[in-house]
């Protein structure tokens, strides 16, 4: 299973979780789609990924958007990708339209035949057992006028992921208080880090914090 | 003595920032060049309105507010708006009946209403006709730019089809008629308004909205702006009527105004040539219009009246405007009394309206007028047609997604494969259901069953996702573009369809392949710019007529509570997001979606989607 969570942030500060993300793929023609989180200016954000993943040599792109009608015959191609790309943005609309869809078990049968999935942000906490992590901090945190109540993710991980993290009291009190409520380790990453997930083993990328019942962990060892 | 007379006026500026709207006191150079254009009337103060909507980003432009002014109505410039706009004629039954009006509430100068040519009247040489229930505020200057402004629903003139078909003057809100009551109402200014600022800011000729005005029973006055507010129907009355001299100089008039605004360069001084290049700008422009009108799918009831239209091709009058989702080219609005024309014919009647244009010129060259039928072969409509193709084949280059340069060249230099590449195109484009014509709510259809932007924006993924060889087999193209107009008996295979098919994919790989080898760039980067620029103008939810009536439905059940900034508000974020432009200016991005769109936006976004296929 090859999976890589971003954070956030800009293209420059993304740059080597990009180019691991696309070694991943093992592909030398390497096939890219992306998926906004919504279509609303969606076209804008395939363009910057376009910008900056031509910079490292890709030439073939896809634009997928999970929230307007597809045919079957653009589902099928976007799954013949080498990578899939969720974008960030609202992850409860996100979520809504990939459930919709039935999307997590295309994605699941995706993974197994070696493509390799990234998520940014809201992407990236879609991949997680549940998006608990996107109702918080207070200050900070998605709008659900949906009024979501089954916030039951992918679960193609055993952890939570909280993206866009900046070391500070007032972030720390949020995440170590959301915790002690919950089973699974909190993996925060500041913009420009990520976790990547390689045969079930994770890298670090950036100074990831870990939150694990009630208490602040660093971890040491990570890329970039 | 000057300077201080500079210094005045430059402390009036600073102590009223809106003392540019004392321009628009009814003057207008027309009423001194061509009086017998025009009707005036004495105009008076209308009370009870109230600013629904102001358009700050119009106003800026025309130097009515600051550049730095903030979108805020403050309550002087509502005083402004209201004091200049809020106003009704004194008209015919006004003073044969002897109605007395304040003295202090009658303005200084007189207002004009035009005559122009009408096919609803009853009197076809446009001596009765004209604006029914407008009058033109005046004009306003800026940067040597200057712009007409007109409000509907002002009073009822003595120039609409009521008062001429019944043959008596209407008080102005006499219920017993409705469009001859001189009144508009509020919706028809927020349908204008949303639909021409969509336009408007996708490159085509418009009047925009710079306000509305909202008095009591959901009645407004709506104000419009363009750079020339005349109609070719302004001459054509007068050349039915045989009226050389007026009609010389309301065409000398539109010709100066032109050059002055810089819209026309370069206009030839001497009297003979500058008419051949008055003519030949309107065969340019009609051209033009009507190609993308075609291609965009814009019906707008062009007939030989040239009535619905601005002379520079511009949409005036959204009332029977509309955008179809897909060439819907069997469409007729039912008017009560007549069809209206179909999108495919609008063609014609502008090439009716260029034979016109042409008479026009013969007449005031050679003083004696030749019949229409003489002017049926003229160059002007020869070129005409040229000229028409012509813009048809850049529109669907410009369609497909190659840039501007890709596009001049494939033009220049391979224009029988974009003729090639059309024709399939349009094959599909004209696809109808077989279930025949159909009643809908404001006339007659005929369901287009195809959608071609879709085709557009993801062809050139799939083909760039599994080679430039990897074609789409029958079914696949046909899933992607049936529309939900699209029955199951629509899309039975034919022989016919499946060769279009593959000849469709066949012409678009080698209008690429075209490119790639001209420009030595590989075949699939080429592919990949045009999916880009695709993706922004197919862009799956486009605005139609169907949404922009429901949405305005959606802007009205919230007022009262919606103040006018929030109206702007919600325009400027609507209009931004149907921005079909590939080369707009991009927000800083990282694969992040940071909008957060207001409710009713997204209400609206959802009623486009609902929408993208209709009327």
């Amino acid at each position: 299973m090859k999976i890589v969570l971003y954070s956030g942030g800009n293209e420059n500060e993304n740059r080597v979780l990009n180019i691991k993300a696309l070694k991943l793929t093992g592909a030398d023609v390497p096939k890219l789609t992306f998926i906004p989180s919504s279509s609303y200016d969606a076209e804008e954000d395939f363009k910057f990924f376009v910008d900056e993943f031509s910079k490292l040599g890709v030439q073939r792109f896809m634009h997928f958007c999970v929230d307007t009608p597809f045919t079957k015959t653009m589902l099928g191609e976007v799954l013949k990708s080498d990578l899939i790309f969720l974008g960030g943005g609202n992850t409860f609309y996100f979520l809504k339209h990939l459930k919709k869809h039935k999307m997590f078990d295309h994605f699941k049968k995706f993974l197994k035949r070696g493509g390799v999935l990234c998520g940014l942000s809201a992407g990236a906490i879609v991949l997680t057992p549940h998006v608990h992590t996107a109702s918080f901090p207070h200050f900070d945190r998605d709008e659900n006028p949906w009024d979501m109540k089954n916030l039951s993710a992918m679960r193609l991980v055993n952890f939570e992921f909280f993206p866009h993290y900046k070391n500070s009291q007032r972030y720390d009190e949020e995440l170590k208080h959301h915790s002690k409520k919950s089973n699974l380790p909190l993996y925060a990453c500041p913009n420009g880090g990520g976790i990547i997930i390689e045969n079930d083993g994770l890298t670090f990328c950036g100074k990831v914090h870990c939150f694990y019942q009630g208490k602040k962990f660093t971890i040491s060892s990570y890329l970039g | 003595m000057g300077n201080t007379k500079l210094n005045e006026s430059r402390s009036l500026k600073e102590s009223n920032p809106y003392s540019k709207f004392k321009q628009i006191d009814g003057n207008h150079p027309l009423k001194k060049n061509v009086p017998e254009a025009v009707v005036e009337y004495q105009v008076r103060t209308r009370h009870g309105g109230q600013v629904a909507f102001f358009n700050f980003d119009l106003a800026r432009e025309l130097g009515l507010i600051p550049e730095n002014h903030l979108d805020e109505l403050t309550e002087e410039l509502k005083k402004e708006i209201l004091n200049t706009f809020s106003i009704v004629i004194i008209n015919e039954y006004d003073q044969m009946n002897n109605f007395n009006f304040p003295k202090d509430e009658i303005k200084a100068n007189t207002y004009m209403a035009t005559r122009y040519l009408q096919l609803q009247h009853p009197c076809k040489k446009g001596t009765t006709s004209g604006d029914g229930r407008s009058i033109w505020n005046g004009q306003v200057s800026k940067g040597g730019k200057t712009w007409d402004v007109s409000s509907c629903g002002t009073g009822a003139t003595k120039l609409s089809p009521a008062c001429n078909i019944n043959k008596k003057f209407y008080q102005t809100g006499d219920p017993t008629v409705s469009y001859g009551c001189g009144y508009s109402e509020k919706d028809e200014g927020l349908s204008s308004l949303f639909f021409s600022e969509v336009l408007a800011k996708n490159g085509l000729e418009t009047e925009r909205v710079l306000g509305i005005i909202e008095f009591q029973k959901g009645l407004a006055i709506n104000i419009r702006v363009h750079d020339n507010l005349l109609r070719p129907s302004h001459m054509f009355n007068h050349l039915k009527q045989n009226n050389l001299p007026t009609l010389k100089r309301v065409v000398d008039y539109y010709i100066e105004r032109q050059s002055k605004n810089k819209i026309w360069k370069n206009v030839p001084t001497d009297s003979k040539s500058i008419y051949d290049y008055f003519l030949n700008q309107m065969m340019e422009t009609f051209a033009e219009m009507s190609a993308n009108f075609e291609d965009q799918y814009i019906f707008c009831w062009l007939d030989w009246d040239g009535d619905n239209i601005l002379m520079d091709g511009g949409i005036i009058d959204y009332g029977s405007v509309r955008q179809f989702g897909l060439y819907h080219h069997e469409y007729r609005y039912d008017d009560v009394q007549r069809w209206s024309t179909s999108i495919k014919e609008q063609k014609q009647k502008a090439r009716y309206i260029v034979q016109s244009f042409a008479q026009i010129v013969d007449y005031i060259k050679n003083e004696k007028k030749r019949p229409i039928e003489d002017f049926k072969n003229h160059h002007s409509l020869v070129s005409f047609d040229k000229r028409f193709f012509d813009y048809k084949n850049r529109n669907i280059l410009t369609k497909i997604g190659f840039t501007p340069k890709y596009a001049e060249f494939l033009l220049e230099s391979c224009r029988k494969d974009v003729e090639d590449f059309r024709s399939d195109f349009t094959y599909f484009e004209m696809a109808k259901s077989v279930k025949g014509p159909q009643k809908v709510p404001d006339g007659i259809n005929w369901n287009a069953i195809f959608c071609m932007r879709d085709i557009l924006r993801e062809l050139p993924q799939l083909m760039l996702s599994r080679g430039m060889d990897g074609h789409l087999n029958e079914g696949e193209f046909i899933d992607i573009i049936k529309s939900s107009y699209a029955t199951k008996k629509d899309l039975k295979r034919s022989l016919r369809r499946d060769l279009k098919i593959r000849s469709y994919q066949k012409n678009y790989i080698k209008l690429m392949n075209k490119v790639a080898a001209k420009f030595k760039i590989a075949p699939a980067k080429v592919l990949l710019d045009v999916s880009m620029r695709s993706s922004v103008i197919n862009k799956y939810d486009r605005v139609t007529g169907d949404s922009i009536t429901n949405i305005v439905a959606k802007v009205m059940s919230k007022r009262p509570k919606l103040s006018a900034e929030e109206i702007g508000g919600i325009l400027k974020e609507f209009t931004e997001y149907q921005n079909l432009n590939p080369d707009k200016d991009r927000k800083p991005s990282n694969f992040e979606s940071q909008k957060e769109q207001s409710r009713l936006v997204k209400g609206m976004l959802q009623i486009v989607r609902e929408f993208r296929d209709g009327i």
